[in-house]
């Protein structure tokens, strides 16, 4: 069989722990007693002994306020090989944390170092107003974190003046957990009878640091319709 | 599909793509940082022997047109199109360089790439990180080469000195004619860098590969084009050197910003749209067919034994870094100095404060260094394209409002207000009957917002007092001062009666979005379209409707599904957008 018009797409030999492989798919090289969280699902494939443990008793203690009555969108995965991971397609960031901390929209995390430190939060005030409720996990230490994002992310400063930083709570990835955030509302009396401008809450962020926005405003949990 | 290339990896050019025609976009940026781009064609002894065959800034394209700089688009600080078969015999390898412009130094560049686009496809990638490099100013990042078939390899080599420093290392010697280079390899100059995907030296000394060809001249590493070495008084006669160029110089920035996106400006001539926007057909090539003509006995097996860079090797532990540069086991003396881990929320301690990422040489580990390739790009105009799918408005230089698509919105700074945008009553009417409605809003105020829509392509058109014919549901924003009205277009066959479109006039920007990358075509006398996958059209060429209706072949189940085709006419400078995604 002549494989010459796929044989470029061929894995890379791994460099670092995680890597793209194209702009979709991450490749994770996994060694044992080196753990590593993923979302439940998003195993696309894997070359060695990887085990998975949909479960595990840290991450449900961990998660407990992800979503209540329902186990967490997290796996344990541990072992030696290389492992494949993706979310429908979605672009896949990769980011090696040095002692760092980032909030992570909860839909747009893809998988984290086990050993980094990380706790689930629920974002102030949002809950009521987008549909799913928004969930964020705050990761810090020294280890890799893989975002993912529905197109070519944008990264844009806060610059700590007087201008705030608005974001529209759908488009929303990551951000420096640093930042101040608050929401906003504008909702006019015109809004109730159809003439909105379809921009009715956004997430006001203040301070020194970053925010990650994708180019979609599509935050659908596609892993968590799989059931 | 792209294929990644790590510094060293090579690869013919006729197994990444069967075309010749191609796109060569190089993204490289730093914080306070700006890189010139350049394209050195050298003779077969890696001589610019033809001053002409330096494509830079000043001279943008070679003699004959194979080696075209485009200037910054889709998201590339520059870029160039390349037409490998028309490259003169006596030009064998095109070097692709970065050089820097201003102060600074190769290891505060922020992560960037090398890419080659074929057809609208990116075919090969070699991403770098400044952390690769040191004190250079300037480096050689690809090349094509011709042995036998032209080849790609991704390179990578930094180099002392800025741009005048490269040129004479690639032609100074050769004008005063001190140590004669000696092929000893005959007429056949092999290219033999030194391979360094298997054994990466571990030093970061710019280094000038001993490459058997040109290893006559003998120059000593590092001072050949080091800073302290005595130059030559004499200017090299390149045309318009790095010298002389600065007023040029700001001509071609303010050019290159002028058109960022694919057919940006309005009238795209039929010649300026050799665009990475999928108009550059690979010539008709046979692919898929087995045992190839062109390549006798390269049937370019699953992990070809000449390739170390596809196989995976078995017995090497996992997490085993093939290529020590960047190790991942480097990051451990790094958990081991911060003991001491940030609890959530508080300040993280290794954040380098923002604006200092430059000067300090940005560790590889670290979530800026990540993050830079997908930074803002620089304020300037009114609408800038951050991305292919994203657009920014500056609302500050220019106070009047913009229209966009309701939602469209992800993210503003500044002080900008969001108001409903009514069509008027008689709109409301026209839109629902037509199906050309758009639901928009008002954004006022002074700040910056970022459109985008459900990860599409945008594309800013800018009009000049001219008129594009777009879809309704194809536009994302526009200018207030941009009238705009429903447009008829006649025809019979069609479902419906007629066809609708909105037509924009005047003096401002419309962005349009398009599902996947779409495909610019000119029009002749015989372009046609799907109805359904038109995104938009120069105002000025006249559409026809050409009904394919056979009711014979209709009767048949398999039928060719194409029923209602659209035809357009005009001069030449009209141009028509159709998107890979039908309605």
């Amino acid at each position: 069989m002549d494989q010459s018009l796929i044989a470029g797409h061929a894995p890379t030999p791994p460099a670092a722990r995680m890597e793209n492989h194209g702009s979709s798919m991450l490749k994770v090289a996994m060694q044992s007693g080196h753990d590593l969280f993923a979302r439940t699902g998003s195993m696309v494939a894997y070359e060695g002994f990887i085990q998975y443990e949909p479960n595990a008793p840290a991450i449900r203690q961990m998660a407990s306020q992800w979503l209540t009555g329902e186990g967490a969108p997290l796996m344990k995965c541990s072992g030696d090989g290389l492992l494949y991971l993706a979310d429908y397609g979605a672009d896949v960031v990769c980011l090696n944390l040095n002692g760092e901390s980032v909030s992570v929209n909860g839909t747009n995390l893809l998988a984290f170092d086990a050993h980094l430190q990380w706790g689930v939060e629920r974002v102030k005030g949002m809950a009521k107003f987008a549909g799913q409720g928004l969930f964020n996990v705050v990761v810090s230490g020294s280890g890799w974190v893989a975002l993912t994002s529905r197109g070519t992310p944008i990264v844009v400063d806060c610059g700590g003046g007087e201008d705030e930083t608005y974001v529209d709570p759908d488009a929303l990835v990551a951000w420096s957990s640093n930042l101040r955030m608050k929401g906003k509302r504008s909702f006019k009396a015109s809004s109730m009878i159809g003439r909105g401008s379809g921009e009715a809450y956004q997430l006001g962020f203040s301070g020194q640091g970053f925010v990650v926005v994708q180019p979609s405003e599509d935050s659908t949990d596609r892993l968590r319709a799989r059931g | 599909m792209s294929r990644e290339f790590q510094r060293g990896h090579k690869a013919k050019i006729t197994d990444l793509t069967a075309g010749t025609d191609l796109y060569v976009g190089v993204q490289i940026g730093g914080s306070g940082l700006s890189f010139d781009i350049s394209c050195f064609g050298l003779d077969a002894r890696e001589r610019l022997s033809d001053d002409r065959y330096f494509v830079f800034f000043n001279q943008p394209q070679s003699p004959e047109g194979a080696i075209q700089q485009l200037g910054a688009q889709a998201g590339d600080t520059d870029s160039f199109r390349v037409t490998l078969d028309r490259v003169p015999a006596h030009i064998q390898r095109l070097s692709f360089t970065a050089t820097l412009d201003g102060a600074g130094q190769m290891s505060q560049a922020g992560p960037g790439y090398l890419r080659v686009v074929a057809g609208g496809v990116e075919v090969a990638r070699y991403s770098f990180t400044g952390a690769e490099f040191s004190t250079e100013r300037a480096v050689m990042l690809g090349d094509f080469y011709l042995k036998d078939v032209w080849r790609f390899a991704a390179v990578g080599q930094g180099f002392d000195g800025g741009l005048e420093a490269l040129l004479k290392h690639f032609g100074g010697e050769v004008m005063e004619e001190e140590a004669p280079p000696a092929p000893e390899q005959g007429a056949a100059p092999v290219f033999a860098p030194p391979q360094q995907a298997s054994a990466p030296p571990p030093s970061r000394r710019p280094r000038i590969p001993a490459r058997p060809g040109t290893g006559g001249p003998a120059r000593p590493p590092g001072s050949a084009a080091g800073p302290g070495l005595p130059a030559p008084a004499r200017q090299h006669p390149a045309p318009g050197g790095p010298g002389r160029a600065p007023g040029a110089r700001g001509r071609h920035h303010g050019g290159a910003h002028r058109a960022p996106g694919y057919f940006s400006g309005g009238q795209t001539p039929p010649g300026g749209v050799a665009s990475p926007g999928g108009v550059v057909p690979p010539p008709p090539g046979p692919p898929g067919v087995p045992g190839r003509p062109g390549v006798p006995g390269q049937p370019a097996p699953y992990a070809q034994p000449g390739a170390p860079t596809q196989a995976f090797p078995a017995q090497q532990p996992y997490g085993q870094p093939a290529v020590p540069a960047q190790p991942y086991q480097a990051q451990q003396p790094h958990q081991a100095q911060q003991p001491h881990q940030a609890p959530y929320g508080a300040p993280a301690p290794g954040m380098p404060p923002h604006g200092a990422v430059g000067p300090v040489a940005p560790a590889v580990p670290g979530v800026q260094a990540a993050f830079e390739r997908y930074r803002e790009a620089p304020n300037g105009q009114r609408w800038t394209l951050q991305n292919p799918k994203l657009v920014r408005v500056d609302l500050g230089a220019d106070p009047q409002p913009v229209l966009a698509r309701q939602g469209s919105m992800v993210l503003y700074q500044g002080k900008v207000e969001f108001g409903y945008k009514g069509a008027g009553f008689m709109g409301r009417i026209v839109g629902n009957a037509t199906g050309q409605e758009m639901q928009l809003m008002r954004c006022t105020g002074r700040g910056q917002v970022f459109l985008a829509d459900d990860s599409s392509h945008v594309h800013p058109i800018q009009l000049e007092n001219d008129a594009i014919c777009v879809s309704a549901d194809a536009v994302l924003a526009f200018d207030e001062s941009l009238h705009h009205e429903v447009r008829r277009i006649e025809g019979h066959g069609i479902p419906g009666g007629a066809l609708f479109t909105m037509q924009f006039q005047g003096t401002g920007t419309v962005v349009v979005k398009t599902h996947g990358t779409p495909v610019v075509l000119p029009v002749t006398p015989t372009t046609f379209a799907d109805s359904n996958a038109i995104v938009a059209w120069s105002a000025a060429s006249q559409v026809i409707v050409s009904s394919q209706v056979r009711l014979r072949r209709t009767s048949y189940p398999g039928h060719s599904g194409e029923a209602v085709n659209l035809q357009f006419r005009g001069a030449p400078g009209n141009f028509i957008v159709v998107q890979p995604y039908e309605v």
